[in-house]
């Protein structure tokens, strides 16, 4: 009962924050100089039209405004496409009006989610070994190593690591993987290991931590004097319980690596969601661009959510 | 004559002395132990003096392209080489260097005294404020600042000023966070006690007591947000919302180098390695400076 309070309250709260973002995001982009209309191509071709025929611009704009809700009061705009965002009826984009940006979600969507999922699972399959190995070794070279390196991970963002990737693979060692595209798993390859640099850092650096905390308890102490074997004691007393506290980290840390999707997708060329925001914040595309906001303030939140709910079921001690 | 020399030479040992034991000094002291952390400070220093002198050494006009000469490779005219339009890219990187300080440093700025500000007032008037303030942070830390960085670009536009405020305002929440719980661990504090015991004035109390005490940390917490607005610009940039062309900035040139990068390659070494070793250089200074201001303080 307990959980269930806790997650509907959770979901309220989630509820409020996304419609104040999608609000805020509406209002900042309803002042902003320009708009969809005046970007460079839809400029080029509206521009003879209103030297020659202005009745007909003047319809054509009118037409444009009154379909988009462009022509009511501000704040019944905003609470329009607060609620058919709410509602999942995301309407058409201005770019491709006669597509559903839901059709267009579900081409896009499965592809990021796959690259971000991917990505939170190759870091801890790497991050958890590699900072096990250094809590153990601690203060020798390969700690140093583990260290420097998960360090450098996380400071060179995705998308500076995947144009090198571009160069190592496309022109020092090509063929190996492809560098553009999607279509195999291969294509996935290089993209993933980009997204999961800065995580493995992040989890590596955690694991380290927090394994050395644990080891320094009493009960490892009381393991080792019961005469407890090295790895089954390193596993079952040290590993399990120094992995709670990873989860903490791991879940806002898919926040990041939801954003990074969308650069690496940009420079591999890949046909997910981050070219739709892209087009849609570039252009003024109002619909798609508070479309993308729900999604990922959404995604984010929930994922943290997911994260509290596991966190409780493995940490008895962690009450909702 | 002698009476005076030898009080000469006790005033410089006392000197010496004061000088040995302040933080700064302890502090510089275990900074140098750590030889990644000297490397990287030495390449920031480098990268500052190139921001700053970059106008003056430039070999070409970075706005003014050759178009006899396009996308040809390092020579000794070009040492970096040419990109598409013909633009030297030494002076396109010395330019981007420039571009990257002027919005990282003042970004980092933005949300510092935002942060700092909001943070000092949630912490030393709690209640209402206090509560506002930090549901403020919750909602700053919930969405990532890119998010709302891109938003702003769109209200503000891609100018110098503009870019420092889109990036600078959605940065202030760690700050504030991290200002209110060293005001909060120190209001209460035996030192602070005794010095309102004793009388002192709360100004008094801030500039003597809690603010020696605080520069470790924010120097800390400003080295590392300086790398990571210089990450969020050039990512912006990757996304078509950096600095408007033809001010060149190294999202920009990893942007567009993006699109012949099989033909051209040079056009990326460059860029993506200085950009890629300075944010390294940036981390391992912050990193450094963590565990010479802040030993207790994990990551």
């Amino acid at each position: 009962m307990a959980v269930a309070t806790f997650i509907l309250k959770r979901f309220v709260q989630i509820v409020i924050t996304l419609i104040l973002v999608m609000s805020v995001s509406y209002i900042m982009m309803y002042y902003s100089p320009g708009g969809f209309m005046n970007t460079t191509t839809m400029a080029t071709v509206l521009a003879p039209l209103q030297g020659q025929n202005p009745i007909l611009y003047q319809q054509v704009m009118d037409q444009f405004q009154s379909r988009y809700g462009l022509n009511l009061p501000l704040w019944q705009q905003i609470v329009k496409y607060v609620w058919h965002e709410l509602t999942f009826d995301f309407g058409n984009s201005m770019q491709n009006p006669s597509l559903t940006i839901m059709s267009q979600l579900k081409q896009t969507l499965p592809i990021s989610t796959l690259l971000a999922f991917g990505s939170v699972l190759l870091s801890v399959v790497v991050g958890v070994p590699l900072g096990i190995v250094a809590a153990l070794k601690r203060n020798t070279w390969i700690d140093y190593v583990v260290g420097t390196v998960s360090l450098a991970g996380q400071a060179i963002p995705s998308f500076v690591l995947a144009v090198i990737m571009v160069l190592l693979f496309g022109v020092a060692l090509p063929g190996i993987l492809p560098i553009a595209g999607w279509g195999t798993w291969k294509d996935a390859v290089l993209p993933i290991v980009c997204l999961s640099a800065a995580n493995i850092g992040v989890v590596a650096r955690y694991m380290r931590g927090s394994l050395i905390e644990t080891l320094r308890q009493d009960y490892i102490r009381t393991a080792k004097a019961k005469g407890v074997k090295y790895w089954p004691m390193i596993y079952k007393h040290g590993v399990k319980n120094s992995l709670t506290a990873m989860i903490t980290v791991v879940g806002p840390q898919f926040a990041v690596t939801v954003m990074g999707t969308i650069w690496v997708e940009q420079i591999f060329g890949i046909p997910g969601l981050g070219k739709v925001m892209q087009s849609a914040f570039t252009s003024f595309d109002y619909p798609l661009a508070i479309t993308s906001v729900f999604l990922l303030g959404s995604m984010i939140m929930i994922m943290n959510l997911l994260v509290d709910i596991v966190y409780a079921l493995i940490d008895p001690r962690v009450k909702l | 004559m002698a009476g005076t020399a030898a009080a000469t030479s006790s005033d410089v040992a006392v000197r010496k002395k004061n000088r040995n034991r302040s933080p700064f000094y302890q502090g510089w002291k275990r900074f140098k132990k750590h030889r990644l952390a000297v490397v990287g400070l030495a390449w920031v220093v480098l990268f500052f003096i190139a921001g700053i002198i970059g106008p003056w050494v430039a070999p070409y006009d970075y706005r003014i392209g050759d178009f006899l000469a396009i996308n040809q490779g390092p020579s000794w005219t070009h040492i970096f080489g040419t990109d598409n339009v013909g633009h030297d890219m030494f002076s396109q990187i010395l330019y981007s260097i420039r571009s990257a300080l002027i919005v990282a440093v003042g970004a980092t700025l933005v949300s510092f005294v935002i942060g700092v500000v909001l943070g000092l007032w949630a912490g030393l008037r709690g209640g209402l404020a206090d509560a506002i303030i930090m549901r403020g942070v919750d909602f700053m830390m919930t969405l990532p600042g890119f998010l709302f960085a891109l938003i702003l670009v769109v209200l503000l536009g891609r100018g110098y000023w503009s870019l420092i405020l889109a990036i600078g305002i959605p940065g202030w929440a760690g700050y504030a966070r991290l200002v209110r719980s060293l005001v909060l661990g120190m209001r209460n504090g035996e030192m602070v006690e005794a010095a309102r015991a004793l009388g002192a004035s709360q100004a008094h109390i801030a500039r003597r007591y809690m603010l020696p005490n605080v520069t470790g940390s924010m120097a800390v917490s400003l080295a590392f947000g300086i790398p990571g607005d210089l990450a969020q610009i050039a990512g912006l940039s990757i996304f078509g919302m950096g600095l408007q062309p033809p001010i060149p900035s190294f999202g920009n040139m990893l942007a567009q180098a993006g699109d012949n990068i099989l033909g051209f390659p040079w056009l990326l070494y460059f860029p993506a390695g200085i950009f890629a070793i300075t944010l390294l250089a940036f981390l391992f200074v912050a990193d450094g400076l963590q565990e010479a201001f802040n030993p207790k303080g994990g990551h």
